[in-house]
């Protein structure tokens, strides 16, 4: 597992500590009950602190699985 | 505290443990408040489980009238400008301006009294902490931003007046504005965007600053009982044996003021019921010298004792320590030196031990804070100024009785013991419960709203104790808790202030106790803790061998072992009292 999926893996683990840690790379919020939009922007804010960036509240709706999350972040680090 | 910290608290809280429930009233959307709020009274409360339950967003006064009657341990209100009329806030549609602005007063002024009387609705047993608006009000008056609006004045004269009803309620408590800001710098808590898109204004560090006041509010620590202060370049500058008692100053034009503003925090921790030691390498006679001294901020007669000799510092505070017979964990030790603060550390590993900065302005003003915070309380009592002048009486009181206490003596001290059975809320009962270790039946300590409940309860049993004698009051030094059920009265809290050991009060409670309630046994919920030994010893020489846990003790055991007393008792409150007394005490 690449750096940036250990720490977002941590940040998913710490917003939904009931979700078995094997099913957090195919996390999708459609699938996953607890995703709602106060863990949304829960999630969001653990992945501010992890990663030190301020993420945009206009793209939270696109953000909606671990993948597009870690897209997201690789990009941003990469930007950097 | 980050919110992956705040998380990581609260899923770790004890999940079958007795729940702590907390109302957040705010008209915002909660989520980071709430978060950070739960986390820091669950560090508080390692033992509960915190819960919170939210109202409805934009009904601040709604979701407080609908708490009026709810079975809460507390609740958290954290008003915001727009509570009071939604334009003064950025998310409402409603107009701004100068036609707008006699409305925008006449409503908050409406709505201020909405939520102070929902507030004064809530049941007085509920603590309530609130935070006044933090974040700034649009620009919706005619000023520039620089310039204070004669209408936003008059929001600021309805809020102060607002605040100062609450504050006077005895179960309100609002946040401190000027430390907030300090914790939390007024520039950096708008998220303009977070609350457009979200309803979340809170930056989430405003938040945390938010729910951290609010939740120290609602569980504050206990405050110090006493402080033990060096002299010599701490409480005056100079040392009084070199250049003479007349010389030490703590005054401005000495450039000394550092001392005198120290002294006169001392003074009004005195007065406000902290006991205040002085332990100095010194002579004693220059020391009486200097508080001889008319000048002198702190009266002579605040200071008790004084350990003025050569010897080690730690020794003068086992002393001190012992002649108010508290520990040192509810003490503080002030000195200028690091090596004696050093040594007072190492013999008394629970003692707070603070540097007195002669030289550092920055750092004496951070002192005095420090100890305003240390000896913090959110009520005074009438007990309070009592409690140094009732310890000079207990010194006294040994002093005459010598080691072991004779019947002689006893019979001569002319001791009134006095009952309130009634269940009052009395404050003082309440300190007293949360502060006694050495006579305390088994150390279990209560928040505010569950003691009040448990005078609540189908038969519950109050008693608080007064006693006097011919050296002088020692004010409320007693509290037995407990319920009687049938012939059995069930003690679950029995506390007394160390300050009245060698009295026999602890047999006269006992005494009282089985004659107000006529039961023939006493079930006392007895558990070993780590400084209750006074008590235990109590226990065994009447139970006839040292408890282990919870027991029973006959009518007729007690008074076989108990000892003859020679008090006068008294009973106060006997009309406002739940119970018919089957005998009188």
């Amino acid at each position: 597992m690449d750096p940036i999926a250990l720490r977002l893996t941590n940040c998913f683990k710490t917003v939904f500590p009931g979700m078995p840690e094997a099913d957090i790379p195919e996390a999708r919020q459609p699938s996953v009950a607890a995703w709602d939009s106060v863990n949304a922007i829960m999630l969001v804010n653990v992945i501010e602190e992890e990663f030190g960036i301020e993420m945009d509240f206009d793209r939270l709706a696109e953000l909606d699985s671990f993948r597009r999350i870690h897209d997201y972040l690789s990009q941003e680090m990469r930007l950097s | 505290m980050k919110v992956a910290e705040a998380l990581k608290i609260l899923q770790a809280a004890p999940r079958n443990a007795p729940e702590f429930r907390i109302g957040l009233a705010c008209g915002y959307t909660p989520l980071h408040v709430e978060t950070f709020l739960g986390a820091h009274l669950q560090q508080r409360l390692g033992e509960r489980r915190v819960t919170i339950a939210t109202g409805l967003y934009g009904d601040l006064a709604g979701t407080l009238e609908a708490w009026k009657e709810a079975n809460l341990d507390g609740i958290a209100a954290s008003l915001e400008w727009a509570d009071l009329d939604p334009r003064l806030g950025f998310r409402g549609a409603g107009a701004w301006g100068p036609a707008a602005t006699a409305d925008v007063l006449d409503g908050s002024a409406a709505m201020l009294e909405r939520i102070a009387r929902a507030v004064e609705a809530v049941r007085p047993e509920i603590p309530i902490a609130i935070c006044l608006p933090t974040l700034p009000l649009p620009p919706l008056f005619h000023t520039a931003g620089w310039q204070a609006a004669e209408a936003r004045l008059e929001l600021d004269r309805a809020l102060a007046d607002f605040a100062a009803r609450l504050a006077r309620r005895g179960n309100g408590a609002l946040v401190e504005p000027a430390r907030l800001a300090q914790e939390s710098a007024p520039a950096g808590r708008y998220d303009f965007k977070a609350d457009l898109l979200t309803g979340l204004p809170y930056a989430t560090a405003h938040a945390a600053a938010v729910a951290s006041a609010l939740a120290r509010l609602l569980t504050p620590p206990a405050p110090k009982k006493a402080l033990i202060t060096d002299l010599d370049d701490t409480l005056w500058r100079g040392i009084a044996g070199e250049i003479g008692p007349e010389n030490v100053a703590w005054d401005l034009a000495s450039h000394a003021q550092t001392h005198g503003l120290y002294q006169k925090l001392l003074a009004s921790l005195a007065e406000e019921g902290a006991l205040i030691g002085a332990a100095t390498k010194n002579d004693p006679e220059t020391v009486r010298k200097v508080f001889a001294r008319e000048d002198l901020l702190l009266r002579p007669d605040r200071v008790f004792p004084i350990d003025a000799h050569w010897g080690a510092k730690s020794a003068s505070v086992e002393r001190i320590l012992r002649t108010w017979n508290i520990s040192a964990d509810s003490a503080v030790f002030v000195d200028d030196s690091p090596i004696e603060l050093a040594e007072v550390a190492a013999a008394h590993p629970g003692i707070e031990c603070l540097l007195f900065p002669s030289a550092d302005y920055a750092a004496a003003y951070d002192l005095l804070r420090r100890l305003r915070d240390l000896f913090g309380k959110p009520h005074l009592s009438p007990e309070d100024a009592l409690r140094a002048p009732s310890i000079r009486q207990g010194a006294q009181f040994q002093q005459e009785a010598g080691v072991s206490v004779s019947e002689k003596f006893l019979a001569g001290v002319e001791a009134v013991v006095t009952f309130d059975f009634s269940l009052a809320d009395d404050l003082r009962a309440f300190e007293l419960v949360n502060k006694t270790n050495q006579f305390n039946l088994n150390g279990i300590r209560y928040t505010e709203a569950d003691w009040k409940k448990r005078l609540l309860r189908p038969g519950a049993f109050l008693a608080t104790v007064s006693y006097r004698d011919k050296f002088g009051p020692l004010g409320k030094i007693a509290v037995m808790e407990g319920r009687r059920e049938n012939e059995t009265l069930f003690l679950d809290t029995w506390v007394m202030s160390c300050r009245a050991f060698s009295r026999r009060i602890e047999h006269q409670c006992l005494h009282a106790a089985f004659a107000r309630s006529g039961a023939r046994e006493v079930f006392l919920h007895f558990q070993p803790t780590a400084k209750n030994g006074p008590l235990r010893n109590f226990l065994s020489s009447i139970a006839g061998e040292k408890p282990a846990g919870p027991f029973a003790l006959s009518r007729g055991r007690f008074e076989e072992k108990r000892p003859k007393l020679y008090h006068r008792v008294t009973e106060a409150s006997t009309s406002s009292s739940p119970w018919i007394p089957s005998h009188s005490v």
